[in-house]
């Protein structure tokens, strides 16, 4: 039978992807960046309830198991609206402006209406336990080259909080990005490769950067990705960080389907069957004992049992190559918060030799193509770790499961089952806002305009095609066209601003040194200098109307070489311009001196 | 539109040239409101659309959540849901906030509460506390009076506007109660994974079901975290927050005590112990006719006039040490025999004084009562009570006697 590894897969890759909005957060008056002070904590537990068609949501119970407290930390920038304390205020108008003009973009048609909904989230997150979001706009696209990416929706929703740390039941949390208005786009699944994955992401956030407004910092754009193959089902990962990893992620996460689609055939072709799939523990605590084995031992000091279970025709698909069921195994048990599983394929090792291995193959009964795996858990938990483990093999026959996983590095983690649409009901607190024609008819006019003509628009001012391209993609242009507007020198802003990438308090600084090299009262080259070091400025504006002092003072210098001069004529340039640069770096202009330098010189010649 | 078509039920429309389907949620003013499959709700302006079908909705939407707990077993607690918050869910129709016809069952599992004790409930009313009524208080009272004589505590769900006043009405409704009698509430609904109301609840709870407590009291969130919930005696308290979880503040008076996460509880010494040995007494009337007036610079004095010649009995919350103007003072001293007329402050902490100015000897004189550190809402409460139940003599006389521990001299913070 031919492997499907080897067969034509066909890639289904849907993009989301998350824009951080500056000003104010979206459901209180709080500032969206504090000023990084810490005034105090509190904590929390949450609990799963019943969602808006009566089915207490899948993931959200799975959260529930965990039995977590959530602690947070107040920062200078959250109020008691994040506290959870006092019901949300109405949004800020900008911010739903912002997202209106993102929907335009992507030729979106506009909600009549905003609804917003609470999308039930119990990581402990949001200190509401729920998410509120609201969809903008509807059925749109997205011109990547030649080809349209369909776009879904335009969601403007509030960004969760940082996770701060974790230790045992305890997560940590700042309440600093809580609530800043993100808007996320969401595309079709249109997108065939990695590689397009990566372009799109890309020239997608250089197109709803142009709306301004939205954060440039790293952490203030993630994208989430969905990925299915043909035979697979839809797999969600949250959290890639950067426009690099969504290609390796992707490409990760393509080769982990695959050998998860091989895996059902073997296991069909062994004849498993989900009536097999029954996970028995027994317990070896009292013969493992004498066994050398330090997991195991320390597992029985804590008070665990030591069970070991037949994995029904799993041999040799639990590690081996690209087979890594047994991961995928212990990934749904940490969720729990329960490491160490031991399975066959990773024997003899752990201190559990042959002899054992054949030991416990036989108590257990297993045939030729049987694995087997160790635990060492509390009885109480055995159950619920039975079951997780009966599910998890189930799946196996049947590909890939609906689910949804994180992005670590470049792999990809279970975190939970795919949430279902019933974990969305309504936002009581916030009334419908109605959309109307004069807010639509003012976004349309204050629209930015598309990447080209923006490109194209910088490029009239003499700013370099490259230059300007990198600009919108680290959306900086618009500061690069406010300083080429009032101090020129096009080539030397673009390259200088994208390469130092100011934050927004920079943009001070950048105007007083480009005003000073517009006024020819710097060199070029100060100009590193003094955007690192801007306590020199001082110096350097007082030395810069010292300038005919410094003339003067060059003209001694050289005056002082004067038998220098006499002796080698013009060939005394390079040694006197050498003395006077070490002491004239960086006050004047290179051109500047060394013409004076010459003219100094000259003059001394033709005096003779 | 909605005569023909029911909740949830799948409908295909147009709208804005393209074909959205969804399920039927409801119709709010111009807004027609439809569940998309991915779990949005989206409105779209009745005008500009045009339903293309509407079929019936499945069964499976069918609400089933709902299953009924354990049974009539002699002693432990009975809830008793009033309304509120805590025992509100989301109307997904309207999408307004609307009390659960079964409470119970929303907020625990059954395996839950059986870790708790022998648990029943029952739903007296589905009211907003703003809707509740001195009738409402009575009923509240016979209700505690008929379950403690089968031998059961009680817990009262209700909501936290008015909470401190029926807990006050309790308070002095039952004489020597047998059982705890427990308030609680929540600030953030049930339907929400942060509410307070499953801690507020199994603390209130374990307390009913374990202490000896003989105050009427109420069990709410003590700070922002989940940490401990504050046990008040229930003429002492008072909401002092609009939305925060630990609104509820003991004034002029300590908590009784606490309850921490794992339902330890521990009580201080400043409440009442349940003693069985003397007779529970019930006291079911209450006159209405009795007003809370609180005074203002620049009330005119027509207005003031009128509320006080209308009621029976009146308590004023007046400024500072308990003063209102003088030319009050005088008006009011007609009714020395005819009416009670009692004073609070509106600072709340402290002790009304009116023996430091002469303004209030002048309302000493003109026979209004200093009702020392009451709070104005128990005062109100307190004399309703009294001039129901008792003659106008010793109304008078009980009113500034300390009957619940709502009254005192001595104040320690």
């Amino acid at each position: 039978m031919r492997s499907l590894t080897d067969a034509q897969t066909d890639v289904r890759i849907g993009l989301e992807i998350h824009f951080q909005l500056k000003g104010e957060k979206l459901f209180c008056r709080c500032p969206t960046e504090g000023k990084g002070n810490k005034l105090g904590s509190f904590w929390r537990k949450l609990r799963a309830v019943s969602g808006e068609v009566s089915s207490v949501d899948k993931a959200a119970v799975m959260e529930m198991e965990k039995e977590r407290e959530f602690h947070y930390e107040i920062t200078d920038n959250s109020c008691l609206v994040e506290f959870d304390e006092e019901p949300p205020h109405t949004p800020n108008g900008e911010n739903i402006d912002a997202a209106i003009k993102a929907s335009l973009l992507l030729n979106c048609k506009i909600v009549d209406a905003l609804n917003f909904m609470r999308k039930i989230v119990i990581d402990g997150s949001n200190t509401s336990g729920f998410q509120r979001t609201a969809i903008v706009g509807i059925n749109g696209y997205f011109e990547h080259g030649n080809k349209k990416i369909g776009i879904s929706t335009v969601c403007l929703e509030e960004e969760a909080s940082r996770k701060i740390d974790e230790k045992d039941n305890k997560i940590y949390y700042s309440l600093e990005r809580l609530g800043i208005p993100l808007i996320e786009v969401s595309t079709s699944p249109d997108i065939s490769s990695p590689k397009e994955a990566r372009e799109v992401a890309k020239n997608l956030g250089m197109l709803i950067r142009r709306i301004g407004k939205i954060q440039r910092d790293v952490d203030s754009i993630r994208q989430d990705l969905n990925i299915s193959i043909n035979g697979g089902n839809r797999v969600e990962i949250k959290g890639v960080q950067s426009l690099s990893a969504i290609e390796t992620v992707l490409e990760n996460e393509i080769k982990r389907q695959k050998s998860l689609i091989d895996i059902s055939q073997i296991l069909k072709q062994r004849g498993l069957n989900q009536d097999d799939i029954r996970i028995e523990f027994i317990d070896i605590a009292h013969e493992a004992i004498k066994w050398n084995s330090n997991i195991i031992r320390k597992g029985i000091e804590q008070g665990n049992k030591i069970f070991i279970f037949k994995l029904p025709k799993l041999k040799g698909l639990l590690k081996n190559g690209n087979y890594r069921l047994g991961k995928e195994l212990a990934d749904r048990l940490r969720v729990i918060g329960i490491g160490g599983m031991i399975h066959s394929d990773e024997l003899p090792a752990y201190g559990i030799n042959e002899s054992m291995i054949s030991w416990i193959r036989q108590i257990l009964n297993l045939e030729e193509n049987d694995a087997f795996g160790i635990i060492a858990i509390p009885e109480s938990k055995s159950a619920l770790v039975k079951n997780i483990l009966e599910e998890r093999v189930a799946q196996s026959l049947d590909g890939v499961p609906a689910e949804t996983r994180a992005a670590i590095g470049d792999e990809t983690r279970f975190m939970r089952p795919l949430p279902g649409s019933s974990r969305m009901y309504p936002e009581t607190d916030i009334p419908l806002i109605i959309i109307t024609k004069e807010m639509l008819e003012k976004n349309i006019k204050d629209l930015p305009k598309g990447v080209d003509e923006r490109i194209k628009m910088l490029e009239s001012l003499g700013i370099p095609k490259q230059e300007a391209m990198v600009s919108l993609d680290l959306g900086l242009d618009e500061i690069i066209e406010e300083i080429v507007k009032k101090y020129g020198n096009p080539t030397v802003a673009s390259s200088f601003i994208n390469r130092v990438r100011p934050k927004e308090k920079d943009k001070e600084k950048l105007n007083i040194i480009f005003n000073l090299l517009n006024q020819g009262k710097i060199p070029k080259e100060a100009l590193d200098t003094l955007y690192q070091y801007p306590e020199k400025l001082e110096e350097l504006i007082t030395s810069s109307k010292q300038t005919p002092q410094l003339e003067n003072r060059i003209r001694e210098i050289v005056q002082a070489r004067r038998e220098l001069i006499l002796e080698r004529g013009e060939n005394a340039f390079k040694p006197i311009m050498g003395e006077v640069m070490k002491e004239m770096r960086g006050k004047l202009e290179g051109q500047i001196i060394s013409k004076i330098v010459r003219d100094e010189i000259d003059k001394i010649i033709h005096e003779k | 539109m909605s005569e023909t078509i029911k909740f949830m039920s799948k409908v295909t429309l147009k709208w804005k040239g393209i074909t959205v389907s969804g399920r039927y949620i409801n119709e709010i003013g111009d807004f027609i409101i439809i569940k998309l499959d991915n779990g949005y709700n989206m409105s779209f302006k009745k005008d500009g659309i045009e339903i293309i079908e509407a079929l019936e909705p499945d069964a499976q939407f069918e609400n089933n959540n709902h299953k009924k707990v354990n049974g009539n077993k002699v002693g432990g607690v009975v809830i008793i849901g009033t309304g509120g918050t805590i025992a509100s869910y989301v109307d997904y129709k309207t999408g307004a906030v609307k009390p659960l016809k079964n409470f119970q069952e929303a907020l625990f599992n059954s395996e839950e509460l059986e870790t708790l004790g022998n648990i029943e409930d029952e739903i007296l009313f589905n009211i907003f506390s703003e809707d509740m009524e001195p009738d409402h208080w009575i009923e509240m009272a016979r209700k505690a009076y008929e379950r403690m004589k089968e031998g059961k505590a009680l817990v009262f769900a209700h909501g936290t506007d008015t909470m401190s006043f029926s807990a006050s009405a309790l308070s002095f409704m039952i004489e020597n109660n047998h059982y705890p009698i427990i308030f609680t509430g929540s600030q953030r609904s049930s339907d929400r994974p942060s509410s307070d109301a499953y801690f507020n609840l199994k603390g209130a709870i374990k307390l009913a079901a374990t202490s000896d407590l003989g105050d009427v009291s109420v069990v709410m969130h003590s700070d922002m975290s989940d940490d401990f919930l504050s046990i008040h005696k229930g003429v002492r308290v008072r909401k002092m927050h609009t939305s925060r979880r630990d609104a509820f503040k003991s004034i002029n008076d300590i908590e009784l005590g606490r309850i921490d996460s794992m339902l330890n509880i521990k009580l201080n010494d400043n409440y009442r112990k349940i003693k069985r040995e003397n007779d529970m007494i019930l006291y079911d009337k209450f006159e209405k006719m009795v007003s809370l007036i609180y005074y203002y610079p620049g009330m005119d004095k027509e207005i003031f006039y009128k509320q006080i010649d209308k009621s029976k009995g009146s308590i004023i919350a007046g400024t500072g040490l308990g003063h209102i103007k003088n030319e009050f003072v005088h008006y009011l001293s007609q009714y020395r025999d005819e009416k009670i007329i009692g004073v609070t402050s509106q600072c709340l902490y402290g002790s009304v004084n009116l023996n430091v100015y002469s303004t209030g000897r002048n309302m000493l004189s003109a026979g209004l009562i200093p009702l020392k550190d009451m709070l104005p809402e128990t005062a109100y409460v307190k004399l309703g009570f009294l001039l129901g139940n008792f003659e106008f003599q010793r109304a008078k006389e009980l009113l500034n006697t300390d009957m619940r521990g709502e009254i005192s001299d001595r104040r320690t913070n």
